[in-house]
């Protein structure tokens, strides 16, 4: 009964945007958890990393999931910092996203200062975490 | 505006009603009261009502608060508080609001990740909010909730230049790579 009562309960319309967002990114986030990006030949290998050595401030981003999704948050960090912050905040704005469209309200509207200080914030990652000295703390690190 | 409309209808009016003929006598002479006249009769009420019940009829408020309008004689004075009313009508308050874009946000989100998608080296990952969230930036410069329209054309296309360069090098790296392996004649092995 109390099955049948949810399933008869219409999805909002303005719900299907974040679910169609938070099916595609679980999805996503379910293969890498399973096909381990610490070993080479699943994923495709940055071409900035491969071709200059460089790491951009997403370097790690695949195995800091990866141990996320384990987890293993020393592992993770290791790989990149910046996204083990950064990756749940993603999710609450998320839910944020979702409970307000599932009642029919506008989508968060997150100010634009914000927006220049995450631009800033990455860049100066993507700067610091190639400095020599500071690629222990920084940089993907493999444990 | 409404003085050309309103003699037009207000001639063939007044000489039917005949108890109206000082304004229709006045008519050529000054023109500023009489459009206020002019909605009132063309409405088809009864003459006896027509002067004092047109401005309630028009609905216009600058005549329904003139007071002069029954009262005084058309000698020409009504001429002197007759123009207020439509230099008031002519400059709304809204005029003088300082103007409120609730939305400028959204183009200022579709640039920074359009230029993230540059910074960091994968281009689906932000490029492609980047382009949507600059395509709802856009429907908001057009509903007037955001007037920075061109920094929102800027995150669109940085945005699918960073699709595009993505695409261009996955391709690259999934015939590469392969061709390189194949050369090699060893798959790396996963230690």
């Amino acid at each position: 009964m109390a099955t049948e009562a949810v399933r008869r309960r219409p999805v909002p319309r303005a719900a299907r945007a974040p679910l169609a967002v938070g099916a595609l990114v679980a999805a996503a986030t379910v293969y890498v958890a399973v096909v381990d990006p610490n070993r080479p030949g699943h994923y495709v290998t940055c071409p900035l990393l491969a071709l200059t050595g460089l790491a951009c401030p997403g370097c790690g981003g695949l195995r800091a999931t990866h141990d996320l999704a384990h987890l293993d948050l020393v592992g993770a960090w290791s790989m990149n910092p910046l996204w083990v912050v950064v990756a749940p905040l993603l999710v609450v704005l998320w839910a944020v996203w979702l409970v307000r469209a599932w009642r029919g309200r506008p989508a968060p509207r997150v100010p634009a200062g914000v927006a220049w200080a995450t631009l800033g914030v990455l860049v100066v990652f993507g700067v610091l975490r190639n400095v020599p000295a500071l690629v222990p703390w920084l940089g993907p690190v493999a444990s | 505006m409404t003085q050309p409309p309103g003699p037009a209808p207000y001639d063939p009016a007044n000489p039917g009603d005949g108890s109206q003929a000082p304004y229709g006598a006045a008519e050529p002479g000054g023109s500023p009261q009489h459009p206020s006249g002019g909605p009132g009769v063309p409405a088809g009420e009864p003459y006896p009502a027509g002067p004092y019940g047109s401005p309630q009829a028009s609905g216009q408020p600058p005549y329904a608060g003139q007071p002069g309008y029954g009262g005084q004689p058309y000698t020409g004075q009504p001429q002197s508080p007759g123009p207020p009313p439509y230099a008031a009508g002519a400059y709304p308050a809204s005029a003088y609001a300082p103007p409120y874009y609730p939305k400028n946000s959204l183009a200022v989100w579709s640039l920074v990740l359009g230029i993230a998608s540059f910074v960091l080296s994968c281009g689906f990952v932000t490029g492609i909010p980047a382009v949507i969230v600059g395509n709802a930036a856009k429907r908001a410069v057009a509903e007037g909730q955001a007037d920075n329209e061109g920094m929102a054309t800027a995150g669109i296309v940085l945005g699918w230049v960073a699709i595009g360069l993505s695409a261009v090098g996955l391709l690259l790296l999934l015939v590469f790579f392969p061709a390189l392996f194949a050369w090699v004649g060893t798959i790396p092995d996963q230690s």
